[in-house]
């Protein structure tokens, strides 16, 4: 059954038909081969309560807080002074989109969101100034990802409520590994640009005062980010709802530092009706291909296939990182958790693990799979963003960050207390 | 005989020490090897609640089995199954389930298109307060998270103000006053360490007893043969629904005194909440508001007919008429 | 082409109701955090907010489809000449109809069933189903009848050989990205 996804969704993908489809296509087939049960009837209802769910409305809310800066000046300004403070590294404009990605992703829960966000203020400045696109547009989809570990994320959201592990403490959890991350990433990117300094761009060094007055640039960010994350630990919004709470933030930051106009509104409407009309057509269909799969048996393949190794809990950490690496080519990734999170987050805490522990981690899995393609959403947001060139050069920029995402695996699975010591210590 | 077999939450109890065990052994061996089951769970398969019966009914799988609340956006008479506060030990609950039987057999076989095999506890949603409270009459302007509608309409009968918050931000609302109390099982309250952010439990089945509902698709159902129905009907009632109610009642002792400290906790350390005992003329004021208001109201949803009867089966159990 | 352009025109004013919508889901959402501070609620936020999030879905993809948003993988297509990108471009759009047209005809017995039992949600809002189910079934049955429309449109280019029409029509970018 792995098998026929997996080569069926290579072929039926490089055909070009739209990811949404293909993934639709391939849940008609496995109704059509592997189940001796009418699927096909359950596709109406699956559609209607895969879309109908108040935690999704979050994204749209990300995307049009995203379009709202960016729409208002204000991104462009962020990334602006964050250029002013990283160029002077090897890899030059490469790190403000980390570090634009990273301030961001303070603000939004989406790494799709992220992704766009950051992708629209960065590309055009790719072309003007002759940057090799391949780690240019590779640092922007990986950069992106981080949108679901840096507090507030939705997918710790979904983690926490079908885990019933506290979000708040998740929330807390996340923030020293996306960081870390983060901070891993500008490294990565120094080191490669030292030896092969083409593939990024010039070095920019600006003077100390510049670098002061571009400080003010970043206030609207931090800002809304306190604005967002303090609804939430202050009781008044629930993680969920802080969405709105960034809207409205964004559209208060915009009025006040750039300027609200009827086209500035209906532009960020357009947008965010684009984009998530675009994430959720994939969503569907992967809520759709999952409820065939488990409906064939996966969940039970997976479970003998786990239970039957009777590894030690170290050994079955290895292999659950390992699912998750193949999973995450091929499957969307909050179907990918939602599917898999009934059946290995019991096996794991079964094993003596701490359950906010393992979130985390498999935030970092997923991040990968948002990265990794063929189904990756951010690879295809980034270059939805581009005006030209192909998919494979996104594609090959991303895996100096896979690498490192591989290296925080093993590092949260070393030491756990990276994950752990914030939520603990504020307890 | 092949069966696809869909299962309530694959980590609650229930599942994990019956449903599993019934489906996944006692009933194939049962049969000398005649029935193969294929066993799956709803959130394993990513299934809303509200999606299960209408799936079953359609055929998609065989047999499926949830919360019957989950089922009344498709049929507003089968609140009827789970009144809150009308049965306060398993032994009650159990007489008011099987009053209730034929009316729910109706339900499924005009609605969902599936015959019922048994129904089973969940344990009784009682009340974590972070409040002080002494009784059903403190709850008054207290903002409450509760499950299901009928509950809902109950306390917003009783002045509490119901706040919609999903069961795993409630911890955190209950720390941060965003609601006062919440309402669930006793035991998914213990394992989830609701007593690190509440006071006050108040063991009264405020929410009911969340009964759940197996049921077979009706086709399905009438193509196996005579020996077969009379099989799966006889083993599922002695092999699954007898043992669940009967550690039903054991289950709320134990987890009562998990939260509370007062007896042997089996599951872990005992903790100190503050127990409450409603007193008397609190408990017939709820009553009083639920049948003169809560129940009535239902009526109109279902309409009077099954109003009627209500009050000729599971009304004379209760020993409540809805006028 | 005039039906091309007519159907981007029509489906621009869906997507821009659909975007208000979405911001006043929002507001409406703020209010009540606003409200719950001041010691009251509308209560049932998050089940609007389900609704709205459906409707907004089925109603926004045939937007996306004519804004050539959905994401397609060209690594084979953009290698080949005009002819050839055409034929996949063709392909693609067939799959989709067929497909959308498919997720149509499977919604109706939602709706149809909840209109059957007058079926209201298992919540103290007490929402008739078919209230919310109408117009997001009618939303894929909007996009089941633009996915047709499109296609028919793009072969008939294509039947005529305007192959940089019917790339701009159903290819895999956007000329102008909506978003700058
Ligand atoms: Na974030
Ligand atoms: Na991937």
């Amino acid at each position: 059954m792995i098998t026929y996804v997996s080569v069926g969704l290579l072929a039926l993908l490089s055909l070009s038909i739209p990811v949404g489809i293909v993934l639709f296509l391939l849940g008609f087939g496995i109704d059509f081969f592997f189940s001796s049960f009418p699927l096909i009837r359950g596709l109406g209802q699956m559609v209607w309560s895969s879309s109908n769910s108040a935690t999704l409305i979050a994204i749209p809310f990300f995307v049009l807080l995203g379009e709202i800066l960016v729409r208002s000046g204000v991104a462009t300004r962020t990334y602006a002074a964050l250029d002013r403070w990283v160029s002077w590294l090897p890899g030059g404009l490469v790190h403000a989109n980390i570090a634009t990605a990273t301030m961001f992703s303070a603000t939004s829960g989406s790494s799709v969101a992220t992704a766009a966000t950051v992708a629209t203020v960065a590309m055009p400045q790719a072309e003007k100034l002759g940057y090799d696109p391949k780690l240019f547009s590779g640092a922007i989809a990986a950069g992106g990802t981080l949108g679901i570990m840096i507090p507030p994320s939705i997918n710790l959201i979904v983690y926490g409520f079908l885990t019933q592990t506290s979000i708040p403490q998740l929330f807390l959890a996340g923030l020293v590994p996306g960081l870390g991350l983060a901070f891993a990433f500008i490294v990565a990117v120094a080191i490669i640009c030292t030896v092969r300094p083409e593939l990024g761009g010039e070095r920019r060094v600006f003077s100390f005062s510049e670098m002061m007055n571009a400080l003010v640039h970043l206030l609207p960010i931090i800002l809304l980010f306190a604005m967002i994350i303090g609804s939430i630990y202050n009781g008044w919004a629930t993680p969920t709802e802080a969405a709105a709470v960034g809207v409205a933030g964004a559209f208060l930051i915009a009025g006040f530092f750039g300027g609200v106009s009827f086209q500035m509104i209906s532009d960020s409407l357009y947008g965010t009706v684009k984009i998530t009309s675009m994430i959720m057509l994939v969503v569907i269909g992967a809520s759709f291909l999952n409820f065939t799969l488990a409906s064939a048996g996966l969940g039970q393949e997976l479970e003998a296939f786990l239970s039957n190794l009777g590894l030690s809990p170290f050994g079955t950490i290895l292999v659950i990182v390992m699912i998750y690496i193949v999973l995450g080519f091929f499957i969307e990734t909050l179907s990918l958790m939602v599917v898999t999170i009934p059946i290995i987050v019991p096996l794991v805490v079964e094993q003596g693990y701490d359950p906010i522990w393992f979130g985390i981690l498999m935030i970092v899995l997923i991040e990968m799979a948002l990265i990794t393609p063929p189904v990756g959403l951010n690879l295809y947001v980034v270059q939805g963003a581009r005006k030209s060139g192909n998919m494979s050069e996104v594609m090959l920029g991303t895996i100096p960050f896979v690498l490192v995402m591989l290296a925080m695996v093993a590092a949260l699975i070393a030491f756990p207390q990276i994950a752990l010591f914030l939520p603990e210590a504020l307890k | 005989e092949d069966l696809a077999v869909v299962g309530s939450w694959s980590g609650l109890p229930l599942h994990k020490q019956y449903e599993a065990p019934f489906w996944g052994t006692t009933l194939p061996e049962a049969s000398g090897g005649s029935i193969n089951v294929e066993l799956t769970t709803h959130n394993q398969m990513g299934l809303g609640l509200g999606d299960i019966y209408n799936l079953l009914g359609q055929g998609v799988f065989d047999v499926g089995m949830t919360v019957a609340d989950y089922a009344v956006a498709d049929a507003p008479e089968l609140e009827g199954l789970d009144v809150p506060l009308l049965a306060l030990t398993a032994d009650e609950a159990r007489a008011m389930v099987d009053a209730a039987r034929p009316m729910v057999n109706d339900i499924y076989r005009d609605r969902f298109n599936s015959h019922v095999l048994a129904i089973a506890p969940y344990p009784p949603q009682v009340v974590f307060c972070n409040a002080e409270i002494a009784g059903l009459d403190d709850l008054q302007g207290l903002k409450v998270r509760a499950s299901g509608r009928m509950t809902a309409k109950l306390l917003e009968a009783l002045g509490a103000e119901g706040v919609n918050v999903s069961f795993s931000e409630v911890p955190g609302a209950l720390q941060k006053g965003v609601v006062d109390c919440a309402v669930t099982g006793a035991g998914s309250g213990y394992s989830a360490g609701w007593w690190e952010v509440s006071t006050h439990l108040m063991p009264l089945p405020l929410g009911g007893w969340d009964p759940v509902v197996t049921a077979i698709n009706m086709d399905k159902w009438n193509s196996l043969s005579k020996e077969t129905q009379s099989l799966i009907e006889t083993s599922i009632k002695s092999d699954f629904e007898d043992p669940a109610w009967a550690s039903a009642q054991n289950a709320l002792v134990d987890d009562i005194a998990c939260l509370t400290g007062n007896g042997e906790c089996p599951a872990g350390d005992a903790r100190s909440m503050t127990l409450v005992e409603a007193s008397d003329a609190d408990f017939a004021k709820a009553r009083n508001i639920l049948e003169t208001e809560v129940l009535p109201e239902w009526a109109e949803r279902a309409g009077q007919d099954w109003a009627d009867r209500w009050n000729a089966s599971v009304g004379k159990v209760v020993g409540v008429s809805i006028n | 082409m005039k039906l091309l352009e007519t159907l981007r025109t029509v489906n621009r004013g869906v997507a821009l109701l659909v975007g208000v919508m979405l911001l006043a889901c929002a507001a409406f959402v703020l209010l009540d955090i606003v409200l719950r501070q001041l010691g009251s609620s509308f209560g049932g936020t998050d089940e609007i907010s389900g609704y709205v999030m459906a409707i907004a879905t089925s109603w926004g993809m045939a937007y996306t489809m004519l804004e050539l948003g959905h994401v397609r993988i060209d690594l084979l297509r953009s290698r080949r000449q005009a002819l050839g990108r055409s034929l996949f471009d063709l392909l693609s759009m067939l799959v989709l109809s067929g497909t959308i047209v498919l997720i149509a005809i499977r919604c109706w017995p939602v709706l149809e069933r909840s209109l059957k039992n007058s079926s209201t949600a298992n919540t103290p809002l007490e929402t008739p189903l078919a209230l919310v189910q109408g117009p997001w079934f009618a939303g894929w049955l909007w996009f089941a009848i633009m996915a047709c429309l499109t296609t028919l449109a793009a072969l008939r280019l294509i039947l005529k050989g305007q192959f940089a029409q019917s790339e701009a029509a159903i290819g895999a970018f956007a000329e102008q990205d909506t978003v700058q």
